[in-house]
Formats: C-alpha cells, structure tokens, sequence
C-alpha cells in the first residue's frame, strides 16, 4: 500500500487531477465526435431509406387504389351498399385501414367501414379527384395518411373512395427501421459511455498508481530529505537519508548527509572549542587569582621584611638586617620563578617549533639524565621501556614533558622504600597510551584532574610552583593529544598518561 | 360439396351425385343390397355464388351433428349437395340426387311448382319465431301511406327466390289487387307496381333512399337491423299477415323408414346444448316442429296467392 502525505499526497493529487483533466477533456471531446458521426449517419440513412421508400411505397399506394377504384365502380354505380360492404371487409384484410367510406355522386357517404354504416349520408367536405384531375389526392396528417380516389370507368363516375389508413406502409417500414436503429444507436450511446466510464475508472487508476509511484521516486524522497533536515536542525545530526535515490535526488541526498556530517564534525570541533574556552577561562581565573595571590606572597614578604630591614638599620642591628635582605632576596627569587614559569606557560601553544621524529625511550632516557641529581637524591628507579616508538613531535616540548612527569613523581614518592618510576607503553583500544608510573603515594580520585591546575597543589608543603603539570597537559593538546591521571587512590601510585596524534 | 346445375347442367350433376356417391358407398346405378347402409342427402341453394364455402361453414355443424344422430340407425348423412338455383335444386330433387331441403315457403312451392315431389314435415323456428311477416317501407317524404299509393310507382324487392322480400310483398298486393311486373316490362300498364330487384335488404333501402325505386318490403327482422341512419330516414306504412319461418321437406320418394328416422333426428338436435349450437349456426334455426294441420292450411291458401300471381 502507497502511503502518500504532505508533498506527496498533494503531488499525487495534482497529477490525478491533470490525467483525469486531461482524458476526461479527451473522452469528451471523441464521445462528442462519435456522437455527431453517428448522427448525421443516421440522418442520413433515414433520409435515405424515407426517399426511396416514400417513392417505392407511393407508387404502391396508387396502384392499391387503382385497383380498389376498378373493384367498387360496378357495386358504387348499381348502389350495390351490400357488395360495397364485402369489397371494404376484403381491402380491411390487405391494408392498414383507420376508415373506408364509399362516397356517392352527391357527395355523401354510401357505404363504410362501420358494422352498421353509422357514417351512411354523411357529406364528405374538401377537394375530390375528377375526371379533370383523376389522381388520387394523398394527405397526410400525423401517422394517418388519408387517400381521396375517384371511382369511375371511362367519363362515368360511380363516386368516389376515401380511404383513411393508419400510416403510410413506407412510414410503418421506416419507423421500425427507425425504432431498431434508435435501439442500436441507444445501445451504441450505452457502449459509449460504458467505454468512457471504463476508460475513465481505468485512467483513475493508472494516474493513481502512476501518481504514487511518480510520488515514491520524486515526492516522497523529497519528503524524506525534508523530514532529515529537520531532524538536522534540531540537532540530531547523526539523521542520515537514503542515497540511493537516482540523479539530482542521489546528489542532494549525498550533500544533504555530507552536510550533516560537516555539522557534526563542526560541532564536535566547536564543543571542544568550547569546552576548551571554557577551561581556559577557568584557567585564565585561576591564573589570576593565583598570580595575584601568589605574586602577593612574596611582595609582602619583600614589603615586611624591607619595613624591619628598614627599622633594623634604624636600631643599627646590622645581623637581623643581612637576614632581612636575606629573605628580601628569597621572595625575590621566589617571585622570578613564578614569573619565569608563567612566561613558559604562556609561550606553549605559540611557540612552536619545528615537528621531528622524536625516539620517545631516548627522549625519556635524555630526561631522566636531566634530572639524575634529584632521583639519585630521593632514590629512585626509573625504568624506560626500550621500544617506545618514534613519535613526530616537538622534541624541546615533549622533553619538557617527560622531565615534569618524571620529576612530579619522584617528588611525591611518599613513604615508598623502594620509589620507582616506569614509563612505557599500552594499547588501549583504538590509540596507544603513553605513561609515567609511579608507586608513590597516589591520588584520590577527586583531585585527579586537580593536579593539572595551574598552581595547584594537593600538599601546600610540596616543592614547586605548582605550573609544571599544567604546563606539561599544555604541551601534549598542543600535539593534538590528550593528558590525564589515573589512581586507585592514596598509596597504590599515580599513572600520567598521554596520548601523541598520529602515535 | 357436389353442385349441380339446372337445364344444360342437369347430366353433369347427376354424374357428379353418381360419382359422389359410388365413392362413398357403392355405384346408385347398381341396385343396393338390403345390407348396404341408406344414404341420405341435404341439398341448398347457394345464396352467395362468389363464396361457395359459405354454406359448408353455414350447415356443417348441423349435418355433422345429424351425421351422428343417424349413424347408429344405418344412415349415412351424404355431403352437401349446393345447388346454383331453384332450377338447379329441383332437378337434383327430381332425380333423387338431394333427399331434403331446407326453405322458406315460397321457395319451397316454387319448387313444387317446378316438379319436385316434396313432403313438407316440419316447421323451421328461426331467432325463436314460428311465424314472420313483411313490411312495406318509404321515404320519410314519400306520399305512399298504403299499398294503394303504390300503384303506378316502383317497389324495390330483394330477390326472386326470397319469401318476405319478393313472394310474400308480391302477394301481398296481389291480394290488394295491385299487378305487380317487372320494372323493364315494357308492355305493362301504367297502373301497376313495378319492381326492382335489389340484391340485399340494405341494398333495398339504399334504392329507396337514393330514389331509385319508392318503395321496399322485407320482413320484420330486417328492419330491426336496419343501419339506424337509413332507418331514420324511412317509414314503414304496412305489414303483411304473418307466414310460417320456413319449412323442412323431404323427397316425396324417400324410403319412409329414413324419413321417419330423419325426421326425430332433426326434432332431436335441440334437446342439447351441442345440438342447440349447430343449429343455431344453421342461419339462426331455433328448432324444428312438425307441421300442422293448420299449417298446411295456411301453405296451402299461398300456394293459391302464388298461382294467382302466376309467379314463377
């Protein structure tokens, strides 16, 4: 069954309606024509048929009432009413009679058809033949054709007939021809119209089908890829439509998803964008309460201890004055870190250098010698697995990387006896993971993503300025990858994983 | 259906009746055993010679009925025997060719009159009446008021052979003492009532009408069925005294044993309703009596008026 809605419905409808229009206008205009034809073919053949027999019978008629004028003189002229009578009963047998008088020579009525002569004396009124004008005088009126004959022999007149018959045998002949043919015309028009109103069911049905179908292969794919673009708009862009519409509906059903598909993937991109800004400006937040928190810090200490120096120099207490500038000079330095790393942070994602074919175990290698100092001083093992692959990288960066994680986790060893710290390689499903293992002091599950905020420090003790894993998280999104911590929680170590584009 | 003619005619009907009836029973020329059946013939004047079936479809019904009647007691009713005329008829009756006829009664003593030996038994009731009589008919302006009035004028009659149209109103003013001659009779005098023939009743009044003659007579059953416009324009001025319906007679020389048995044959048809139907399809006969004495009076005072009109 053809279900046919909205655009489809109406184009079905509207080309029903222009099929039907237009076979109707066809149907009409041929039954009109046939109509016509067998019209004037019947005119023609009545008209025909009338002359010839209107000839044929006419003479016929003559010659009935020459004969019957030569049967009544003898009887007419002895006013023989008797025999007149038998000579009427014989001609009722051999022709349509309405009435048959035998009029005297005075005009009157001497014999009829009558059982009992009711019309004997009767005058008869109008023209009769004479031996002037001795043809039969031949009138008809209606279906009745009444015939006026003089009966004589020689000069003798005996009278005269008048003979009124039901209808000329010729019209008799002819309205029966007429009643058949208006029977076959009838049956014709019936065949007609029966044809029209086939052909008309017929064409219903074709401009229906046809309809639907011309609806299925144009109107309802239409109808499809509108129902999809709407479901577009309103987000769902994983709507895809049938593409395997033929021509122009293929090509629009293949932009109509490829469009979808470049929303989605706009809109991916934009909602990353977008979850970025957010954290950036939460970052950017946090940045700047912690600058104006943490760069306070030490200026306050500058101001404090610049405020005793000041009141020591005053009092000539020249030792607690080198520790005043002692300090002054602490939360200088202190300050300059800050600055520096702040400097660095900012310049990742701007400064770029040149992408290379990183070896990550040597890379990992070279990091570790860099930090030697600190691990030997904490103890700790550093094994690298030897068949990390080559990554295409920003080398400076990615060391800056490994050197963070390295040094963040050999600087939260906790009460570990024995600190190690792994970096190697897993496969996850779809991408390969980088990690730096450690079997520190681990972190719940709550400050996992905590640890990457600038500045932040789970342990306000802990060495730092708190810019190195943020810093480090930078580096790596840089690189189109992603950085992450992963824990079972206090005393069972921390993971930092990562993940490098086209790694 | 054997007819036979008069005069010329006579040879070539007696063959015809002889060949009739050798095919039915055995040839009449050869003396018939006492063992063979007896025959029996009914014989009549055609009234129509141009519709010679008429009288078969008229007295069918009747012989086949008295055909059955007969059958068990020997006789065998003969075919129709249709003469042309009186002539004929009473040649046929002469020569024993026709055994009983059926006429009025004039007809039947013309027939007499011609030499047939005939013996009048019974009566013929037609339309239920025994008896009938004439009447005289004029024109509405005509000054005919009695048979007087006719003489020297023309008096329209049906046929020769009719009782009621010709014999009967010929007598009727002969007994008024009026001649009465043929309207071409030259030599007759101007006193006398002459006659035209007719052919029919109707045809009798349309003359009278149409003024060719001044005066007709019929019976008085024609003038009841006279078409009413032609009776409206007539007026009837005098009846004659009333005369037997008609008369059955047989052949003077008929066996007696058949006549007898003919005769209760014939007064038997009307005792059912099937012999009622024949008869009545025979010209309207009611039924048939026998004849009275007072009725062979009364055939006998016209056979006197037929004599002395010395009609034919």
């Amino acid at each position: 069954m053809i279900r046919l809605d909205g655009i489809g419905a109406r184009y079905a409808a509207y080309m029903a309606a222009l099929t039907l229009a237009v076979v109707a206008v066809a149907l009409a205009a041929a039954g009109f024509m046939a109509f016509r034809q067998l019209r004037l073919i019947q005119g023609e053949i009545h008209g025909a048929v009338a002359a010839a027999r209107a000839t044929d019978e006419e003479k016929a008629l003559r010659g009935s009432v020459s004969y019957l004028a030569g049967r009544l003189f003898n009887p007419a002229h002895q006013l023989d009413v008797e025999r007149l009578w038998e000579e009427i009963t014989l001609a009722r047998e051999w022709l349509p009679i309405v009435s048959f008088a035998v009029v005297g020579s005075d005009r009157r009525i001497l014999a009829d058809d009558t059982p009992g002569f009711t019309r004997y004396g009767d005058l008869v009124e109008g023209p009769l033949p004479s031996l002037r004008s001795p043809a039969p005088l031949i009138v008809t009126r209606g279906k009745e054709t009444e015939v006026r004959f003089l009966v004589h022999s020689g000069d003798v007149v005996a009278g005269w007939g008048v003979l009124v018959l039901s209808e000329a045998p010729w019209r008799g002949s002819l309205r029966g021809l007429e009643e058949s043919t208006g029977a076959l015309w009838a049956a014709h028009r019936v065949s007609l119209a029966s044809l029209g109103a086939l052909a008309f069911l017929v064409t219903l049905a074709l401009g229906l089908v046809t309809s639907g179908l011309l609806s299925r292969s144009l109107a309802r794919p239409l109808a499809e890829m509108s129902r999809a673009a709407a479901q577009i708009a309103s987000g769902n862009l994983d709507e895809r439509v049938d593409v395997r519409y033929p021509g122009e509906l293929g090509e629009l059903a293949r932009a109509l998803n490829s469009m979808a598909a470049e929303l989605a993937a706009h809109g991916d991109a934009l909602r990353s964008e977008r979850a970025d800004l957010a954290r950036k400006n939460a970052e950017l937040e946090r940045f700047s309460y912690t600058v104006s928190h943490d760069l306070k810090s030490p200026l306050v200490t500058i101001r404090g201890f610049a405020s005793l120096a000041e009141n020591d120099v005053a009092a000539g207490a020249g030792a607690r004055v080198q520790d005043d500038l002692a300090r002054i000079g602490s939360a200088a330095d202190k300050m300059h870190a800050l600055l520096e790393d702040l400097l660095e942070l900012s310049r990742v994602g701007h400064v770029v250098h040149p992408p290379e074919d990183v070896p990550l175990t040597e890379l990992a290698r070279e990091a570790v010698e860099l930090l030697r100092g600190r691990l030997v001083e904490k103890g700790v093992a550093v094994e690298i697995a030897p068949d990390l692959p080559v990554v295409r990288a920003d080398r400076r960066r990615l060391l800056e990387v490994l050197q963070n994680l390295i040094e963040n986790a050999a600087k939260f060893t906790g009460d570990q006896a024995s600190p190690r710290v792994e970096v190697g390689l897993r496969e996850d499903p779809g991408r390969r993971v980088f990690f730096v293992r450690d079997n520190g002091r681990g972190i719940e599950a709550r400050h996992l993503e905590r640890v990457f905020e600038l500045f932040a420090k789970l342990e306000s003790s802990a060495e730092g300025t708190g810019v190195g894993l943020a810093l480090a998280r930078r580096i790596i999104e840089a690189h189109g990858g992603r950085l992450w911590a992963e824990s079972e929680g206090r005393g069972h170590g921390t993971s930092f994983c990562f993940t490098l584009e086209g790694a | 259906m054997v007819s036979c003619r008069s005069s010329g005619h006579a040879l070539l009907c007696a063959a015809l009746a002889v060949l009739a009836a050798s095919t039915a029973n055995t040839a009449s020329a050869v003396p018939q055993p006492a063992s063979l059946p007896r025959v029996l013939r009914f014989g009549v004047i055609a009234e129509e010679p141009n519709e010679p079936g008429k009288m078969l479809r008229v007295y069918g019904p009747l012989l086949a009925r008295l055909r059955e009647q007969l059958r068990p007691g020997g006789i065998e009713l003969q075919p129709l025997v249709v003469t042309r005329d009186l002539d004929e008829l009473a040649g046929c009756l002469t020569r024993g060719e026709v055994d009983f006829v059926i006429e009025t009664v004039f007809p039947t003593l013309a027939l007499h009159e011609h030499g047939a030996k005939l013996a009048s038994d019974l009566v013929v009731l037609r339309g239920g009446k025994r008896e009938y009589h004439s009447v005289f008919f004029t024109r509405l302006d005509a000054p005919i008021r009695t048979l007087a009035d006719l003489r020297g004028r023309t008096l329209v009659l049906q046929a020769l052979r009719s009782t009621s149209a010709f014999a009967l109103p010929r007598a009727e003013l002969a007994r008024a003492g009026l001649a009465v001659v043929p309207a071409d009779d030259a030599l007759a005098s101007k006193a006398a009532v002459r006659y035209l023939l007719a052919g029919s009743e109707v045809n009798q009044a349309v003359w009278v009408l149409h003024r060719r003659g001044d005066a007709g007579a019929f019976n008085e059953r024609d003038w009841a069925t006279l078409p009413e416009k032609m009776r409206a324009q007539l007026r009837l001025f005098h009846e004659t005294r009333p005369i037997i319906r008609g008369l059955l007679s047989f052949r003077a020389a008929l066996d007696p044993g058949v006549r007898a048995r003919a005769r209760e044959a014939l007064l038997g048809l009307s005792a059912d309703d099937a012999g009622r139907a024949a008869l009545a399809a025979a010209a309207g006969i009611s039924r048939f009596e026998l004849l009275t004495a007072a009725d062979r009076a009364e055939i006998g005072s016209w056979r006197a008026a037929l004599r002395a009109v010395g009609a034919r």
